[in-house]
């Protein structure tokens, strides 16, 4: 037990204990800028779920995860699929989505259900390493279903910060990785290829024929497009469609330096900041305004104090399965960071994505205190080298 | 195991670069995080300001009028109005709120037992063009609405009644005219200004010395900031700038004689105008009929308005300052200084027979049966008609209308108040430009009795008397201490006495003789009957124009009444009235 605490890294734990409390706060500052009254004590679900994560949080950190992945990954992932598929039959309508199940989310759970099945799938020792075409053929399957289910409801960022998970699994796991070297380029292309088409498409002066000419051959929804029209040109229309943006870095750059002190958020307050969403998607502008930049900065390292040491325990794991774990939960919990942040500061197309911690919802918040006790899990249970 | 052994190496850089990557991402967003939140800050801070900021002119209020012996002519009283605050009546959609807002005003009427003046379509006005600022429900409320209101407030949340200034008139109609009244502008009708949002309508001089002493009297604005919310409901207002009070504005009017004229008048249609022929300083102006200057404070009704314009009496209308009138008979004394100038011999007498006869014009004396002979002097004294056809026929009239002119006549006075009309002094040139006929010796006969086509103002006329008293020429102005301006008429020093001989006969012995009846002062005056229109329709308005003491006069004053008898037996009394305020009654014991 001894041996086990002294491999607890602590760097995470506390950074993921400082994260809870700032998000706390957050949705303290959040809540209570809304009119309706059962947002002000949200602050208290928030710390509730927070305890009920960190009782899964150490029961995970000190389980051996080699465990946890022959027993439950593949009865996690099946499980996940049929709640995803639940969810679209029973579920509840939210702000145009239909994303709840009785009192949580399955779409956020299932994204840590893929990371362990495919960790334990291509990182179990086996006599034959799983690398060939067919697998990732099965690979793209086992992603391909539960993404599909996750994108009819639609939600498009939680599909997009699973993929960016999986495919680092299936890189350092080696699976077919030539192919998956090529088509990552080829998705490059294709995006950098889609923001040129709507950038043609919507740019000053275009005429209506030729924009519906050019979108007609863009993969994108009506609404997509209007998102990334708003990225590509965030100064137009800052009363429609790109009203959300403009208020957002309204929001997080009067914070200044130092911020306008706690709970003093102006634009929150006051209602620029869209209120349905500065609770979820847009939580880091009430931060960032009230603490300024040194609280973004505050934030960036503790979030760097968690994905970066969770990159050194995939480092230091000797076992496949722990390395492809941790790396997975990192990039995810990663994902989720850049572009929450980035969106809001126009450098990636807005998409509707929590902040990890900071953002109020029971389901993500314990969904990601699972994934990092998995994470210390594989640094708790680590074998030292020299044995 | 070799190749494990590759693939461990593949792994491990892999963890390496991935957590370099994780780091590198992270210091990008926190350098374009600097430079949002660190470079750019004050670009947000405006961008934040211009939308959830809005600028509030605050009015300030307006100074006083007070008459010279310090009595307030026009002040200020608080008024309570009770606001409404849209905030309050927040609802998902701006019609939902507009309806709420109309249901909580009618729950309120029914209790302070005051209709809404506000329908639907003045509420939706307010939400969508000033939201952030309170809705002025019920201006200027009673004390018993108010008491009602108070005695409930608990009840009307959203709901508040708030103090502000309105425009005072202590002495009602008395000086209306000249007073002058005020409006407000429509709060969204002073747009153009890019530096505020709002207006707190300021009250604006609509008439009289209000108006043309606005800019002198208004207050000096304050400003306040309004937060407010992303739909536009405020917040919190904070003061800026305290607004301040306009300076108070002293006129020259002498209440003595303001108040004795408005007596006087009373009841009849005529103007007065009592001014001091030394400095120009007017002490009372007055028109007849007037009106209640306090019916305009908040703001006057529809209905009355309609009935002060619908009015055959025309209370609006300034008579004193921009009523134009035939003067008739005290119109003699310029024709007098004409012929003087050119050197008519004031002594040489003139046969009246009680009737001039040109052609077919026949122009009647008041003696039916002639005066006799007359000379200048008690042509003068006794109005004598023949004798200045006579002399008018003799000089001419070039000479009558240069020395009309000489007079202040046919030209604005120069006061300084908005109305100033100029009259008319007709000549051949102008009938021909006007009428596009030629000037027959008859127009020169009726001009030469103050008939015809002449059209003075009785503002006017007091400084003609003045000048004939004094041998010079004033700017009226209503303003004490500010600089004289005068000039010295053309008439030699015996020219005038001759006049002022003539109008000393006048009160003492001659038309005006009730004029100086019982005068603690000497005047010299003259009497004017001028008769308009043919018929049935004949009126006569009479008019009495003086200036006292006799030696060295310091009041002029010119009293019309409009339908009266005569010169001497309306108007004449009314004046001296006037002047028995200023100057007492002569002690029995004289």
């Amino acid at each position: 037990m001894i041996a086990k605490l002294k491999r607890f890294n602590l760097v995470m734990f506390v950074a993921m204990l400082a994260l809870i409390a700032i998000g706390t706060i957050a949705i303290h500052s959040a809540g209570n800028a809304r009119a309706e009254a059962v947002f002000h004590g949200m602050w208290v679900n928030n710390l509730a779920s927070a305890a009920f994560g960190l009782v899964v949080y150490l029961a995970l950190s000190f389980f051996d995860y080699r465990k946890f992945l022959d027993w439950f990954s593949l009865p996690a992932y099946i499980g996940a699929i049929v709640l995803l598929a639940a969810v679209l039959v029973f579920g509840s309508t939210v702000y145009g989505g239909k994303r709840w199940l009785w009192f949580f989310q399955p779409s956020e759970i299932s994204k840590l259900c893929v990371i362990s099945f495919m960790a334990w799938l291509f990182g179990a020792k086996r006599e034959k390493p799983r690398t060939s075409f067919a697998w990732f053929a099965a690979a793209l399957a086992i992603i391909g279903v539960p993404a599909a289910l996750i994108l009819a409801e639609p939600d498009l960022g939680t599909t997009l910060t699973l993929v960016p998970a999986c495919l680092v699994i299936l890189f350092v796991a080696g699976v077919w990785r030539r192919g998956l070297v090529t088509i990552a380029l080829v998705g490059a292309i294709g995006a950098a290829a889609v923001l040129g088409a709507v950038w043609e498409a919507e740019k000053p002066g275009v005429s209506e024929e030729r924009r519906a000419a050019i979108l007609k051959y863009v993969p994108l929804k009506a609404h997509q497009v209007k998102r990334v029209k708003v990225f590509l040109f965030p100064d137009e229309d800052q009363l429609g469609a790109g009203y959300n943006l403009r208020q957002a870095k309204i929001s997080i750059g009067s914070g200044g330096m130092t911020g306008k002190g706690i709970g003093k958020g102006e634009t929150n307050h006051l209602k620029y900041l869209p209120q349905a969403i500065s609770m979820n998607d847009f939580i880091f502008c009430v931060w960032a305004e009230e603490t300024g930049f040194i609280g973004s900065l505050v934030l960036l390292l503790l979030f760097g104090a968690i994905v970066v040491p969770g990159c050194w325990t995939a480092f230091v794991s000797t076992d496949a399965a722990g390395r492809l774990l941790a790396l997975g939960v990192s990039t995810l919990v990663f994902a989720h960071v850049y572009v929450n942040i980035a969106m809001s500061i126009g450098l990636v197309p807005i998409t509707g994505l929590p902040l990890p911690f900071i953002s109020s919802g029971r389901t993500f918040l314990v969904t990601v205190m699972a994934g990092l006790g998995l994470v210390q899990s594989v640094s708790v249970h680590r074998e030292d080298k020299q044995k | 195991m070799k190749r494990f052994d590759g693939e461990t190496l593949v792994a491990d850089v892999s963890c390496i670069v991935l957590g370099a990557l994780f780091a590198i991402a992270l210091a990008v967003l926190a350098a374009r995080l600097k430079e949002v939140q660190v470079q750019d800050t004050a670009d947000y801070r405006y961008a934040y300001s211009r939308q959830a900021v809005r600028r509030v002119q605050l009015a300030g209020a307006r100074g006083r009028i007070l008459a010279r012996g310090g009595e307030v002519l026009a002040g200020n009283r608080m008024s309570v109005s009770i606001v409404c605050d849209a905030a309050a009546f927040q609802e998902k959609t701006w019609n939902a709120t507009v309806e709420r807002i109309g249901k909580a005003i009618d729950a309120v009427a029914e209790v302070t037992r005051k209709p809404s003046p506000l329908d639907t379509d003045d509420i939706r006005r307010h939400v969508n063009r000033s939201l952030a600022m309170p809705l002025y429900v019920w201006r200027d409320v009673d004390h018993e609405t108010l008491a009602r209101f108070a005695e409930n407030e608990e009840l009307f949340e959203g709901f508040e009644a708030v103090v502000s200034e309105e425009r005072h008139y202590p002495y009602g109609s008395v000086a209306a005219h000249l007073v002058g009244y005020v409006g407000r502008d429509r709060a969204d009708a002073v747009a153009g200004d890019e530096k505020f949002n709002f207006f707190n309508p300021e009250m604006r001089g609509r008439a009289g010395v209000e108006h043309y002493y606005d800019s002198f009297l208004k207050g000096v604005p304050g400003e306040s900031k309004l937060l407010v919310d992303a739909r536009g409901f405020a917040i919190e207002e904070t003061i800026v700038v305290e607004p301040r009070p306009g300076p108070d504005l002293t006129l020259t009017i002498d209440m003595r004689a303001q108040l004795a004229a408005e007596k006087e008048l009373r009841g009849e249609k005529g103007a007065c105008v009592v001014m001091d022929p030394r400095s120009g300083e007017v002490l009372a102006m007055v028109s007849a009929p007037g009106y209640d200057l306090n019916s305009f404070v908040p703001g006057i009704t529809h209905d009355l308005y309609d009935r002060y314009m619908s009015d055959i009496g025309k209370p609006l209308l300034n008579r004193a300052a921009g009523g134009l009138y035939a003067p008739g008979s005290i119109f003699k004394p310029v024709v007098a200084l004409a012929g003087l100038k050119l050197g008519y011999p004031p002594d040489e007498t003139c046969e009246c027979t009680g009737v001039y006869i040109l052609g077919k014009m026949r122009i009647r004396c008041a003696s039916r049966w002639g005066h006799g002979a007359v000379d200048m002097r008690s042509a003068i004294m006794k109005s004598c008609n023949p004798y200045f056809c006579n002399l008018g026929m003799d000089i001419g009239t070039n000479a009558i209308v240069s020395a009309a002119y000489e007079l202040g006549l046919g030209a604005k006075t120069g006061i300084d108040f908005g109305l100033d009309s100029a009259g008319v002094i007709p000549d051949a040139d102008w009938k021909m430009r006007t009428y596009g006929e030629k000037w027959f010796m008859g127009d020169l006969a009726q001009m030469s009795i103050g008939q015809g086509m002449l059209l003075v103002s009785p503002l006017q006329m007091a400084r003609m008397a003045g000048a004939i008293g004094t041998g010079y020429l004033v700017t009226p102005k209503l303003l004490p201490g500010t600089g004289t301006e005068r000039r010295k008429i053309g008439f030699s020093r015996r020219s005038l006495d001759v006049v002022r001989d003539g109008m000393r006969l006048v009160v003492t012995g001659g038309t005006g003789r009730r004029a100086g009846r019982g005068l603690a002062v000497d005047l010299c005056g003259k009497t004017g009957t001028a008769e308009i229109g043919k018929g049935e329709t004949r009126r006569k308005n009479t008019w009495f124009i003086a200036y006292a003491p006799a030696r060295e006069p310091s009041v002029a004053i010119a009293m019309l009444v409009e339908n009266g008898d005569s010169g001497g037996g309306t108007a004449a009394p009314k004046a001296r009235n006037v002047l028995a305020a200023l100057f007492g009654e002569r002690s029995d014991a004289q």
